[in-house]
């Protein structure tokens, strides 16, 4: 296996590799994270020796590096984690072996879209090794704070440049592919749930991220130029005037963030329901139900999520006119992700579930989506948001989307099509301890959000809000989330043992060990270096599942 | 060999390359319809506004235009020619991309002598930054000329045909930032 290689099935196990790299980095700095607010007096063991005396003496973090840990987690865990293993891995590794082509339609491009990824994440990461450390000022970098940060700033917005370029080159390839590269007989509505959602998340990243990528060149200027595109007239920071042309609007920034913001929202939601589909289908011998309204209801989410971003901005004094027109596209764009999950738990009717690792992982993202859906609801509305903005409340709602929500999906996809990749079956019962550990780790790290939140605690608290009165009975749950993290983590050692364990012992798996319906079954695994030895064709719907069959096969399109 | 990268696919009726210049063009467009609401939302909410005829180089932006329109007319009468000379008039439109930006290094170099930097006023910061930007397209298309001019004898005539139609409308997105840029900044 070359390094730069220009195959899809070697991209794509780059990128799952990487992202699942720097999930596990992003984990552990939230790990310190939520050590720290647990005991904030009491330092994180072994942490001065890891990282310097200067940096967390007797293991007690700086408020600068608290603060770096949780702006590189949102960082890390979005941009360098979910969508990469969503989009890059999975998308590059499946969609080619799922319209039947024989590569991604431009194959050099798509090795540059890893590279630069990888580039733009060591970049980002280098920052934790600068004199001021890495970017400190939250996931979404605001102005005029993020205008005066330390270097690490500087960093982040190198990389963000870097990611949206290789997320462009990447999305592009996936497009064309899709509408170009499809098989004889795979019409638009033969095609599985799954590339329907590649192509969506596909547009919404070549359309939503060059606004980001806009965005951060011009904080890069205002940085290292001295512009003064988000400085405003007459700033002043400890009691001194900032010394910049002035002007400036950090509201701009706000926007051009979230104009990417929110269909980032759906980048990292769509490709998990893609999968969901895929294994629910195969779990439970069915047709996907409802699978037209599903198509329409993605389609319709990638239009609207470019209308809805100001509802993240409901604090900035927008005037009730634009705050009326963002509520209303809010309360519209739940309406199709309400379809396409009520869809998939109605597949379940009738179905004959078989509860393997894949199907448990994807059956348990139904309710721990819906749940992260429908907290997301009072934020939508914006009586309702202004009190619970920037609270735990917010931190709960979208972790319970994008963990045991989208993380739940990927992992699913990875139990499902690991036999694909490998020839090899990944092991049942290290997966289950995965499973159910994860499941109980994740609510018990999230769940406590909510009410923290409610009672209207800061997301950025540095000791965990110790300081105020009404924050008192807090100290057990917020010991129960750092448990519940530290149990999380140990869980996780489970499926990186089955993961390496299982590349080499597990047992073997013939072409297609689920039964399955779709394209990418019908060829050896692992596929061959051009994916199909006969050029394939599409014969009929992508679900053509038969519990009827005495050995419940499904019918392939290998069938005449 | 990845299909339709040279003929069309019956259904979609454009090839591979002709799709993905579309694609990437309209991420352009919101790369750069960004970049001008961040100019529109700016210039809304400021009290005052210099005008660009007082700071910036007029006659040397007027032959930037005339140069670049020049250019994309050589790359657009290219796509007619047969591969060969289409390579040729390649290497004459690279020529004039290259005198676009020897003016633009002046025009910089003039505003900077004057004491006019990014950090001046934010009218200098947008023109700055996007005409650094275009330059950067500007930059972008001459090392894709010259890859498409070159690479014709290795790939042979119908990629680099392809390639030809791909780099025609690059290069008039080009133009058409190129001509707001001096609406909005030589001409306000």
């Amino acid at each position: 296996m070359r390094v730069f290689s220009t195959d899809h099935k070697v991209i794509g196990l780059q990128y799952a590799f990487t992202s699942l790299a720097f999930l596990l980095i992003g984990f552990v700095l939230i790990l310190l994270l939520r050590w720290h607010l647990a005991w904030p007096m009491d330092g994180v063991p072994g942490l001065e020796a890891l990282i310097g005396k200067s940096r967390a003496p007797r293991g007690l973090l700086q408020p600068e590096f608290y603060l770096q840990l949780g702006a590189m987690h949102g960082t890390i865990m979005v941009f360098l984690a979910v969508v990469p293993l969503a989009v890059g891995a999975f998308g590059n590794y499946l969609v080619p072996l799922m319209v039947g082509a024989p590569d991604m339609a431009f194959p050099r491009l798509n090795a540059l879209s890893y590279w630069l990824y990888l580039l733009a994440g060591l970049v980002m990461l280098s920052g934790f090794f600068l004199p001021g450390g890495a970017a400190q000022s939250g996931w979404t970098s605001y102005p005029p704070l993020a205008n005066l940060a330390t270097g690490g700033q500087t960093l982040w917005l190198v990389g963000m440049f870097l990611l949206a370029t290789s997320s462009l080159v990447g999305s592009l390839n996936i497009i064309v592919t899709i509408v170009q590269l499809r098989a004889p007989g795979m019409t638009l509505m033969r095609m599985p749930f799954f590339l329907w959602a590649q192509l969506v998340t596909s547009f919404l990243l070549l359309l939503a991220f060059p606004p980001l990528q806009a965005a951060a060149v011009l904080q890069f200027m205002d940085r290292v130029a001295g512009t003064s595109f988000f400085m405003p007239t007459g700033l002043i920071v400890s009691g001194q005037a900032v010394q910049a042309s002035g002007g400036g609007s950090p509201i701009l920034w706000q926007h051009l963030f979230w104009f990417l913001g929110h269909p980032e929202v759906y980048v990292l939601i769509l490709p998990a329901l893609g999968i969901v589909a895929e294994v629910l289908a195969c779990t439970t011998r069915k047709p996907l139900w409802g699978y037209r309204a599903m198509v329409g209801s993605a389609l319709f989410i990638g239009v609207m999520s470019f209308l809805v971003w100001a509802h993240h901005m409901f604090l900035t004094g927008m005037g009730p006119t634009m705050s009326t027109f963002f509520q209303v596209t809010t309360m519209i764009i739940s309406v199709p992700s309400v379809i396409i999950v009520s869809a998939l738990l109605l597949s379940l009717y009738g179905g004959s579930i078989r509860f393997t690792v894949p199907g448990l992982f994807a059956l348990a993202f139904l309710p721990m989506f819906g749940l992260g859906g429908l907290t997301g609801l009072p934020l939508g509305l914006a009586a309702t948001d202004i009190p619970l903005h920037d609270t735990y409340y917010v931190i709960g709602h979208f972790h319970y989307i994008v963990a045991p929500g989208t993380l739940f999906a990927l992992f699913a996809g990875i139990y499902y099509w690991f036999p694909k990749v490998t020839g090899r079956m990944m092991n049942e019962r290290l997966g289950r301890v995965h499973f159910w550990g994860s499941f109980i780790g994740m609510n018990g790290i999230f769940f406590p959000m909510f009410l923290q939140g409610l009672a209207g605690m800061n997301r950025r608290l540095f000791d965990g809000g110790r300081t105020y009165e009404i924050f008192e009975g807090f100290d057990g749950s917020f010991r129960g989330q750092a448990w519940s993290a530290v149990f999380l983590g140990v869980v996780q050692l489970f499926f990186i043992v089955n993961l390496f364990w299982s590349l080499r012992r597990g047992a073997p798996a013939d072409r297609n060990p689920w039964r399955s319906t779709t394209l990418e079954w019908c060829t050896a695994s692992p596929p061959p270096a051009h994916n199909f030895d006969t050029p394939p064709s599409v014969r009929r719907p992508p679900y053509e599942y038969t519990p009827a069959d005495g050995d419940m096969h499904g019918v392939t399109q290998e069938r005449e | 060999m990845i299909p339709y990268t040279i003929e069309r696919r019956g259904d979609t009726q454009v090839t591979n390359v002709t799709l993905g210049v579309w694609l990437f063009l309209a991420s352009e467009a919101m790369l750069f319809g960004a970049l001008f609401s961040s100019y529109a939302l700016l210039r809304v909410s400021a009290p005052d506004w210099p005008s660009g005829r007082d700071l910036l180089e007029l006659p040397m932006g007027a032959l930037n235009t005339v140069v670049l329109i020049l250019l994309t007319s050589l790359v657009l009468r290219a796509r007619r020619l047969a591969p060969a000379a289409a390579a040729t008039r390649l290497w004459v439109a690279s020529a004039l991309g290259l005198i676009f930006l020897v003016v633009k290094a002046f025009e910089y170099s003039s505003e900077i002598g004057r004491g006019l930097f990014p950090s001046t006023n934010l009218f200098l910061a947008l023109y700055f930054t996007l005409t650094g930007f275009h330059a950067l397209h500007v930059i972008g298309g001459l090392a894709a000329n010259i890859w498409a001019a070159t690479g014709q004898r290795r790939v042979g005539d119908a990629m680099t045909a392809g390639r030809v139609q791909a780099l025609g409308l690059y290069w008039v997105f080009v133009d058409v930032v190129w001509l707001a840029i001096f609406l909005l900044f030589y001409a306000s």
